[in-house]
This record gives structure tokens, sequence and C-alpha cells, in this order.
């Protein structure tokens, strides 16, 4: 095996040394103001990448993230895996009963808090391909992915906001968290198809590579399922606690990755549906799937936001028009849908504009949706921005709108 | 408590069992009994019941058998809207070999579908059962407030010696990540706030009801409620599970089967539905 260089090896140290180090700081400045971890961090790599650090110490930033290839390709694998990751502890996050048990409410809502900021993302870029740029025969593609990027809502970010405000064991809090939970698996399931049609290295014709995805994701939810309900009680018996669940988890983990990437859908598509398998076994506990959640949103997730902005510029690739325009269809899109969805079951105006204001939150998803596209060549980096944007400013409204939604004037009963 | 109690009864060997523990219950909720057979009516069969019932039910004067044809399930059902039941009594199956129980198709559209209260026995015993130590299902549902009162109650006309009611902290492992982002001592009253809130829960309820004579026990888990209940009742050996029903099972229910079907799938013990 080929390794790295002596100075190869310093210069990746320091790198993931920086980048940490400056990621908990800003994790931890944002949550002294009551803002997500991961807004922090993605200002962090803003902050360390070309955007400020190669404005201000253009030496220093040469030194620290362009002087070694060699590291940075080893940079680039961790990153990788970071990404796998963060999608298996976001298909863990999805707990299919919880849904179930929330009935037609939740699954109104996050249908139409899907339906409607897809239709409102992909008719946008439809009929004005001009505006975002894009030639007449990638409008098709491009209008899936906006549509996409568009309704997928960040379960962490929404969980956090929701217990900061004691609403996450009422009704509509539980229906929030369903309804994110819905979003999330249909949203990656239209996103797997939409990276079929990219097919960049497939191995299969396109109506086979999505017939096999589809296959795949029904086998993974079925039969996956009732393997790992089976697996696992032998292995929390016979093997070590909690590593035996750990190892075997990452390593079934990246197995799928490495099945869906090799049916030329991209490898997050596997790890994701591996852990909705794995989370909705009876089998794992919460024990296990706390200390899975800890190390890889303190290790792995923070090198991913922060890397982020060291590809790209932030303030070069910055167009207001671009950003308003995606932020508009982004709050249009999430509110009304879902707001629309809550009104009709049943909930007042007020907890329903604040459900819409709940589900509104991105995060993470839209990124590495973004990134994916990016790395694709489906956008371009000022689109890219536009989504980075976008999903810190819907993370960061989220809590105060719904506290405003839900704030009651004086006088009036509870 | 319960003053129609109906028995669904198949002349199966533990028939005679059967009989046995019903007329406990008749005795301790002082009420009235009802066979219900589905089937044809023999001689030879109403001569083998009449022996049975002379043996266990000759003092009972408030008794009749109802005998009906028809589709299993639906008849039995459809007998006990009639007759206005309170209570049905089913037996449950023995998977062959092993030492466990579980729901016949049967019963368990009986159980999905009856407007009354259900109790099923994995094991009818002829000196009958005492149900000492009884589980509640205390998960926040809807329909938990009425199960924690009707389970009380029978536990005081059953004398049970302990009363355990499990309530599980929902997505555990998820908010405790969450929580993961404040400091050691912000994460321990996270910690324990979600465990205090799920006890909480339960002893509101538990405070507007009657709990003489009952050793109550509140006892908070994490993950599925369904799982974590059999697993609650096979560590302490339970003799009663009480629990609500869901409502409206659908086809998505059959796809995804969870919760009660869980359960119904591998009974823990001895099973009360409330409804």
């Amino acid at each position: 095996m080929e390794s790295l260089a002596h100075q190869d090896v310093i210069n990746l140290l320091l790198k993931l040394a920086t980048m940490l180090l400056l990621a908990r700081i800003f994790a931890e400045v944002a949550q002294k103001l009551k803002q997500p971890a991961v807004v922090g961090e993605i200002l962090a790599g803003i902050i360390l990448g070309p955007t400020v650090l190669g404005m201000v110490g253009p030496e220093f930033f040469e030194f620290l993230f362009k002087s070694s290839p060699s590291a940075n390709l080893a940079l680039d694998g961790i990153v990788q895996m970071a990404v796998i990751l963060l999608l298996f502890i976001a298909g863990l996050e999805v707990e299919l009963h919880l849904v179930w048990s929330q009935g037609k409410s939740a699954v109104s809502i996050s249908i139409l808090g899907l339906v409607v900021p897809f239709i409102f993302g992909f008719l946008a870029p439809y009929y004005f391909p001009e505006f975002f740029g894009i030639s007449e025969d990638k409008k098709l593609l491009f209008s899936l992915f906006m549509g996409t990027a568009m309704s997928i809502t960040a379960l962490p970010v929404v969980v956090r906001i929701l217990m900061d405000m004691n609403l996450f064991k009422t009704k509509m809090g539980m229906v929030i968290v369903a309804g994110a939970m819905v979003n999330d698996l249909i949203g990656w399931l239209i996103f797997s198809v939409i990276l079929s049609f990219m097919g960049k290295a497939g191995n299969f014709s396109l109506i086979n590579t999505i017939g096999i995805t589809l296959l795949f994701t029904v086998f993974m939810l079925t039969l996956g399922k009732g393997l790992l309900n089976k697996v696992l009680p032998w292995t929390n018996k016979k093997l070590a606690w909690p590593g035996g669940v750990l190892s075997l988890s990452m390593a079934f983990c990246f197995l799928a990755a490495a099945f869906t990437e090799w049916l030329g859908i991209h490898a997050i598509f596997g790890a994701f549906l591996f852990g909705v398998a794995l989370g909705d076994s009876d089998h794992l506990s919460e024990k296990a799937k706390e200390i899975i959640h800890q190390f890889i949103n303190n290790i792995f997730a923070p090198l991913f936001f922060v890397s982020i902005g060291l590809k790209i510029n932030f303030f070069t690739n910055f167009d207001l028009g671009l950003v308003l325009v995606i932020l508009a269809i982004s709050f249009a899109g999430k509110i009304i849908g879902s707001g629309y969805g809550a009104l009709r079951s049943g909930y007042s105006p007020k907890d329903a504009l604040a459900v819409g204001f709940g589900m509104n939150a991105r995060g993470a998803m839209e990124i590495i949706l973004g990134l994916i596209a990016l790395e694709n060549g489906l956008i371009d980096e000022k689109l890219f921005v536009a989504l980075v944007v976008m999903a810190l400013v819907t993370s960061m409204s989220a809590a105060p709108l719904m506290k405003w939604a839900l704030k009651k004037k004086p006088g009036e009963a509870d | 408590m319960y003053q129609k109690l109906a028995l669904a009864i198949a002349f199966s060997p533990r028939m005679e069992a059967l009989i046995a523990e019903a007329r406990k219950l008749i005795q301790i909720f002082e009420g009235e009994l009802i066979l219900i057979h589905v089937g044809t009516k023999t001689p030879e069969l109403e001569t083998q019941l009449a022996e049975v019932l002379s043996r266990h039910c000759g003092d009972l004067h408030r008794i009749k058998t109802i005998w009906k044809e028809g589709k299993p399930a639906k008849t039995i059902l459809k007998t006990c809207e009639e007759e206005g039941v309170d209570l049905l009594v089913l037996g449950a199956l023995k998977k062959e070999g092993i030492l466990t129980y579980y729901i016949g198709s049967v019963a368990r559209k009986v159980i999905r579908k009856s407007k009354c209260s259900v109790l099923t026995l994995i094991e009818p015993k002829i000196e009958t059962t005492h149900f000492s130590k009884v589980v509640i299902n205390g998960t926040e549902l809807e329909i938990t407030p009425l199960v924690i009162a009707r389970g009380l109650k029978f536990c005081q006309a059953e004398r049970s010696s302990q009363v355990h009611i499990l309530n599980e902290i929902k997505m555990y492992g998820f908010q405790m990540a969450t929580a993961g982002e404040g400091t050691e001592t912000e994460v321990a009253n996270t910690r324990r706030k979600l465990v205090q809130d799920e006890i909480q829960y339960v002893q509101d309820i538990l405070d507007k009801l009657d709990q003489t004579g009952l050793k109550i026990n509140i006892k908070v888990t994490a993950g599925k409620w369904a799982v974590e209940l059999v697993r609650y009742c096979e560590s302490i050996e339970a003799d009663l599970l009480i629990m609500g029903d869901e409502q409206g099972l659908t086809f998505i229910d059959r796809l995804f089967p969870h919760d009660l079907e869980g359960i119904l799938e591998e009974l823990p013990c001895n099973l009360l539905i409330v409804k």
C-alpha cells in the first residue's frame, strides 16, 4: 500500500486539527447565540477557506490547503466518509413506526410539505432557465434537482428547536418530526433517481439503474430489516458491547454505500437506506444510537461542514439576486405546503403557521445534495452558494419564527 | 366492572380450563357468563359441555350458551355486540415445539375489531390463574388514561400484588445526541428531565385515580414501546399485560407491522386489551 510522505502526514494532521478546532469554537459561539451548531461549523469553513483566510493570509492558506496534493487527497477521502456517515445517521433518525403512529395528519403535512416546495422549486427554473443560467438540455434535470433541494427538511435542526421550545413531546412536535422523516425518505428517493439520470459512472442503463434502486430500497426496508432483526440480538448477546454493534453497523453501512456507488447512484444513498433499516430495527438500543450519533456528529460532521467553505469562495460567488430568489422559493414552498397540510389536519391558523416555520428548517441535507450536484456539473458555484445560504437562513430563522407564531397576544385564552 | 363476560369455546382440550378461568372472573366481577360456540350444535358436544359446566359452573344461575354457525370471527363479534358483552375471553395458541404463544388469525381479527375489551389467556388452568404481577402500558397515547384507570380497577378486583406501569422516552438516543451540543451539566439535566417528564405523565394520571390496596411502580424505558413492554414482561415474569388498542389498523400496518401486531405475534404473558 502506498503511504503519505513525512511532510504530507504533518500537513494532513495540521489540516484536521485546524478544521476541528475552528469548527468547535464557532459551534460553541453559535450555540451561545441559540443557533444550531451546523451554522457555526459552516462559518468556520468559510473563514478557513478562500473567502476569508485566502484573502487575509494567502501564504498560510496556500501552505495549509494547497501545498500538499497527497494530503488533500487523503482529506478528500475522510470528507467522503464523513458524508456517508452523515447520511447513515440521517437514516438512523427516520423512525417509521413513529410516522405511522402519528397517523393521517403527519402524512398530510409531510406530503404537502414535500409536494408544494417541490413544485415551486421545479417550476421556477423550468420557466426561467436564463435566470438560473442553465442550458435548455439540462433544464429538466436541473428543475428536478431544485424541486428536491427545496423539499427536504433538516430533522436534527427541527428536533433541537422543538426540544428547546419544550414542544418535542406535544402533538404538534411529533407531527413535525414525523413529517420531516417522511420528507427525508421520499426526498432522497427522488434524488437517487436524479442521480441515476446523471449516471456519471453507472454500470447499467438508466431504466435498469432506477429499477435496481427501487428494488434495493424495497429490499432494505423489508427483507434487509428482517435480516437485521435476526442478526442484532445475536450481536448484542455474543459480541462485545457496544464495540460489536458499532463496528458491524459501520461495516455494513460502507458495504451498502459501496453497492449503490457501484450502481451509479452515489454511495450516500446506500448508507441512508441502511441507516433507515437499522434505525427501525427493534434491537438497536437507544444507547447504541446515542453513541453512533455522538461520534459522527462531533468528529465527522464538523470536518464535512468545514470542508464546504474550503472548496468555494463564498464572496466572489455570492449573487444577491439568486440568493433572494432561492430564499423566496424555499420559504414560500415549505410554509405554504406544510402550513396548508397542518390547516387541513385541523390545526388553528397560528399553529399551522408554526408547523410551516418548523418544517422550513433546512440544513446538512440540502448542502450535501447541492455538493453532489456541483461535483456532477449540474449546478454552478453561484447556485451552490445560494443553496448554502438558504440552508443557513432557514435553519437560523426557524426557531424565532415559530416562537413568533405561537406567541399569544395579551389576554388571549390558552 | 365487567358485568357481561363472554367466552369463545372451540371444544379444544383446553376448553375446561378456559371455562374454569371464566368462572373465576365471574366470581370476582359478579357478572353474567355467556358461552359462544361457532359451529354445528350436536348432541355429543352438548353433553360434553354440560359435563364441564356441571363441574365448574353448577352454582351459576346467570349463564347461557349460544350456538351459532357462520364465519368464526364475524359471528363472535356480532354475538358480543348483540348481547352487550363487556369482556370477551379467548385462549391463545401455542407454537409447536417451542414454549411461545401467539394469537391465531381468527382471534387476531376478533381483537382488532372487537368493540369490547378482550382478555387472552396463554395458559388457562383448571385451578385458575391469579394475576399477581401486572404490567400496564403507560405509553403516551390517547387511550392511555383510560387503560390505566381500567387496569387499576381490574388489579384491585383481582387483588394483584404488584402493578408496573411502563412509559417510554420517545427517540431517546436522538434527543440525547441533540442535547449533546450542551455542556456536561446541561446534558445530565436533559437526561434527568426526559425521565422525569415520563414519570410525571403517568403520575398525573394516577393522581386522579383510586389506588387503594395497590403497590404501583412506574418504570421508564427507551426505545419502541411495544418491544420494551414485551421485554419487561418477560424479565419480571409478569402474569398479565394490560394495554389499549390502536384504532384503525390499515393496509400500511400490515405492510409494516408494529406495536400491537408485534405483541400479538409473540405473547409474553396473558393479555388484556382495554377498549
